[in-house]
């Protein structure tokens, strides 16, 4: 009797263990293992503050609308100064940042933006391919969610002004996200 | 790796601790990869173009410009900057392949000691001017009112070709001129004199794809030679399937000759003999018919058997007669004549004896074939050597000249120091314009104007080939990028300006030298889109026609010389070239091909001429002609002729910039003031020295080998063997 007694607790138990020690998924990216690993990023002043949180999460405008070659290329890219002015030649002109924005326009420069994130030049980091893994070859993904993918990297950019980095982007959190998601492991893959 | 707080200690304490979580940590700690926020700009397009997309190359066809062979490339551009060079496949030159000089030639165009402005030289100094004040100069000087008598005016210039050919010639007619100057160090000039004589066209067609067997006198084809890249291509398809035999005579080992299957030390002028001993081993042993040759010719032969062909020429009876085995059993064959053994005072009769041997051979008309003539004479390259130096240096002396352009090449570091060039140009000739994107010897000792030109990779052109292949073509060159600095020009851009005011008329309606081009090719027909795509424009051009004709040779006595009983060999590598690439480190750091020595000069020296001397690899010795003095370290090698020292080209520049000013020796400065009789060209391989002790000694610095200095740290950048795993290992049946 001992024994039926003990079975559903024994096996609650054994579940318990096995749900605790599996990864955590974000429930919204289906086939994914998100890559483990914080970074207590400073500040970086730009020449705009660009208001990631009004863009992304409040107007619910996808990502790679302004990183356009996100999916094209290994460079995400800063949005072209003349996409920028696509909405604000019209929208919210009279704010103080988009009348900086539309100066910088009208002496044709781009503002010179600092570079928040980046990688050594000896790995070879391609958004490109990383898109294909985690969106678009990914059944159950769906492209307008996208940022969640982002987010891996990035972190809540969508609840940020400016971008501030979180993720550490070193080769200790590449390889752990690349063996929990069976990505290539070769030497070569990153640094060529 | 600033910032890096990871130091060796903790590292190896970290890889102790085993298991490669525990190395991954070593991955966590953040500065060791981190970059730091906000340190660098990203800096967006502000409109992009609709093809431009971040992060993914774009390829252009152009032509590559390091040396006169001529490869089409494909051009990498990122982000609107040149990244690669590499082959494009649809050139008949290159096949798609480039050499190590054309990849390096991205350093070229980075290169931080390009000339970026213009520069008068005023009270013997040259001083920074701007554009107005040096075409203001040049109109005063050739302009229309400048009363120049056209014969008082001269091109200098290295191998030019397509429409920049034409410009200078252009130029010239303006002014009623007739002189323009070809000069390359590295040439075949005398070959395509004999060529000329011998077979009615200077250039035909080699096939060593073709050959079973090949006879080089000296013709590094695979290094320094008229075409490195189409000829070892060609010679890959020579050494696959039923594979051909590689000898090679030469007083020193070159890149062709590391390759060869059997390799011959022949003392440097007596290749004719050679070749004729050869010829008459080929008669007398294997019973070839030779009654196609003159009777002279004939006669001539005979007179060359085995015993004084070996005594003559230093190279052992065996092996002549191997060579001979050789040359008969293996159909078609190939035999060719380089610089070492056509660069001498008779060269002339030793490369025509080198053809008299082809035609014993039965090889014209079968390796040696008619190639694709251009149906525009106009744009053909315009062939170098040194006969036209000797001829600028004697015109230049006589004070002919009251103005001279300088173009492509830099005559005050080649220039031998007998003809005195640099000083007799100061004081006879009173206005040189130099045209250059570095800061050369020619520019800084004797210009009175330098113009900072764009590199090639910012510039408009065409060129043409110098040597025959299957296909004719005009090969394009376009601008990979935006110049690099707002103050330099393209160079047809200046000559078209120089042209505009002597005849305006003519050329007044183009407004720069891109609608000149683009105007041409609607002339030729030519779908000028398509043409710069694909970078070549292929046109149908004639055959040539080959009459072979035989000539009598007549080769001189070898004589000793007491006073100076070495020969000196001024060697070229596929790399320096002949010092025009000094100033890419990337081509001072490939290692020289046989002796592996880096960023210097060196004495290649036979290991029983250093014991008569009493000296070793890192010696200092002083190298003496008639002309100087050079002195450098020796390296002792058994792949050179006992009576020779080699010193190779491309060091010893007094200007060039900071890669190349003051590094080694430069051996043209040593030449003596000998030439070959038939076509004037310089007897580079000519000179005779003496060579003595210096009494110190330091490490010769190599990449290669096993030595002390030597060590590549376990780098394997050079992989070496000795000569006798080679023979166990690859077959290899004669290595010297």
């Amino acid at each position: 009797m001992a024994r039926v007694l003990w079975a559903p607790f024994l096996a609650a138990l054994v579940a318990v263990f096995v749900l605790l020690s599996s990864p955590v998924t974000y429930a919204e990216v289906p086939n994914a293992v998100p890559p483990k690993g914080e970074h207590n990023g400073k500040d970086v002043p730009q020449p705009i503050e660009f208001p990631h949180d009004i863009h992304a999460k409040i107007n619910e405008i996808n990502c790679m609308y302004c990183h356009t070659y996100a999916r094209r290329s290994k460079v995400a890219g800063i949005p072209p100064t003349s996409k920028c002015m696509g909405c604000h030649s019209v929208i919210a002109t009279d704010k103080p940042r988009i009348q900086k924005l539309t100066e910088y326009w009208e002496k044709r420069e781009s503002p010179p933006w600092k570079k928040v994130h980046d990688v050594p030049d000896y790995v070879h980091f391609t958004h490109e391919k990383h898109l294909k893994r985690f969106v678009f070859d990914n059944e159950g993904m769906e492209v307008e969610r996208v940022s969640e993918v982002c987010a891996f990297c990035h972190g809540e950019v969508k609840n940020m002004t400016v971008a501030n980095k979180v993720k550490p982007l070193n080769m200790g959190f590449c390889v752990r996200c690349h063996e929990a998601n069976d990505g290539p492991s070769d030497c070569w893959k990153c640094h060529k | 790796m600033s910032g890096n707080q990871i130091n060796r200690r903790d590292f190896l304490k970290i890889m102790g601790w085993s298991g490669a979580g525990v190395a991954l940590a070593g991955c966590d700690r953040p500065t060791t990869v981190t970059l730091h926020e906000g340190k660098e700009e990203v800096v967006s397009y502000l409109m992009p173009e609709e093809y431009v997309i971040p992060g993914v190359g774009v390829y252009y066809a152009t032509t590559c410009q390091q040396c006169p062979a001529g490869c089409g490339i494909h051009g990498r551009v990122r982000e609107g900057r040149v990244l690669k060079a590499e082959g494009n496949p649809d050139s008949p030159v290159n096949y798609g392949k480039l050499c190590q000089m054309g990849q390096a030639g991205v350093q070229g165009h980075y290169n931080p000691d390009r000339m970026t402005k213009p520069h008068i030289r005023k009270g013997g100094n040259l001083v920074e001017a701007s554009w107005d004040e040096a075409m203001a100069l040049l109109k005063q000087k050739v302009g229309p009112d400048s009363g120049l008598a056209g014969d008082r005016f001269a091109w200098f210039t290295g191998q030019v070709s397509g429409h920049q050919a034409v410009l200078v010639n252009a130029l010239m007619d303006s002014l009623g001129s007739e002189r323009h100057y070809v000069h390359e160090v590295v040439n075949n000039a005398v070959t395509r004199a004999v060529n000329k004589d011998m077979l009615g066209v200077a250039t035909p067609r080699y096939r060593i794809d073709e050959a079973k067997a090949i006879l080089s006198f000296g013709a590094d084809f695979l290094g320094a030679g008229q075409s490195p890249v189409h000829y070892a291509t060609e010679y890959a398809t020579f050494r696959t399937g039923d594979r051909g035999v590689l000898m090679v005579a030469e007083p020193k080992m070159s890149l062709t000759g590391a390759n060869a299957d059997l390799w011959m030390a022949v003392r440097p002028g007596t290749e004719g003999v050679l070749a004729l001993g050869i010829a008459n081993e080929l008669v007398i042993r294997h019973k070839r018919k030779i009654d196609n040759l003159p009777a002279e010719v004939r006669d001539l032969i005979t007179h060359y058997d085995l015993d004084t062909t070996a005594q003559i020429t230093g190279v052992a009876g065996d092996r002549i007669v191997k060579a001979t085995q050789w040359l008969h059993s293996r159909t078609p064959s190939l035999v060719l004549a380089g610089q070492s053994a056509e660069n001498q005072a008779h060269g002339y009769q030793i490369a025509a004896a080198t053809m008299l041997l082809n035609m014993v051979l039965g090889n014209v008309g079968r390796t040696i074939v008619p190639g694709t003539e251009l149906p525009f004479p106009q744009l053909a390259a315009k062939q170098g050597g040194t006969a036209d130096l000797r001829a600028f240096a004697k015109a230049v002396e006589q004070g002919a000249y009251d103005a001279v352009f300088f173009y492509n090449t830099n005559p005050a570091y080649t220039a031998p120091s007998y003809m005195k060039l640099a000083e007799k140009l100061q004081s006879k000739v009173g206005f040189k314009v130099v045209l250059t994107q570095f800061p050369d010897e020619t520019a800084k000792q004797i210009a009175d104007l330098v113009l900072p030109l764009h590199s090639p990779f910012e510039d408009w052109g065409t060129h043409v080939a110098a040597s025959s292949y299957d296909e004719a073509v005009i090969s394009m060159q376009q601008p990979l990028m935006e110049p690099l600095y707002p103050t330099t020009r393209g160079f047809g851009d200046i000559v078209l300006d120089v042209l505009k005011m002597r005849d305006s008329d003519n050329y007044g309606q183009y407004a720069d030298y891109y609608a000149y081009l683009s105007q041409a090719f609607g002339a030729l027909s030519a779908d000028w889109q398509k043409t710069l795509q694909t970078g070549l424009l292929k046109v149908e051009g004639q055959a040539q026609r080959i009459n072979a004709k035989a000539v009598k040779v007549s080769l001189p006595d070898y004589k000793q010389n007491a006073e100076f009983p070495y020969h000196l060999v001024p060697s070229a590598r596929l790399g320096l070239w002949d010092g025009r690439h000094a100033n890419i480190p990337w081509l001072q750091e490939a290692p020289d091909q046989i002796s592996k020595v880096v960023w210097d000069s060196w004495a290649e020296m036979h290991p029983a001429t250093a014991d008569k001397l009493g000296v070793s690899t890192g010696d200092y010795i002083t190298v003496t002609s008639d002309q100087g003095t050079i002195e450098t370290q020796v390296y002792v090698f058994n792949g050179i002729h006992p009576d020779v020292v080699a010193v190779p080209m491309g060091q010893g520049h007094e200007e060039y910039g900071r890669y190349a000013k003051g590094r080694g020796v430069n051996p043209l400065k040593l030449i003596s003031p000998k030439h070959d009789a038939k076509t004037g060209e310089l007897a580079l391989y000519g000179t005779r020295v003496k060579v003595a002790k210096a009494g110190r000694s330091e490490a010769l610095v190599r990449m290669g080998g096993p030595g002390r200095n030597e060590a590549q740290l376990g780098r394997k950048l050079v992989a070496t063997v000795t000569a006798d795993v080679y023979r166990r290992t690859e077959g290899a049946n004669d290595v010297a």
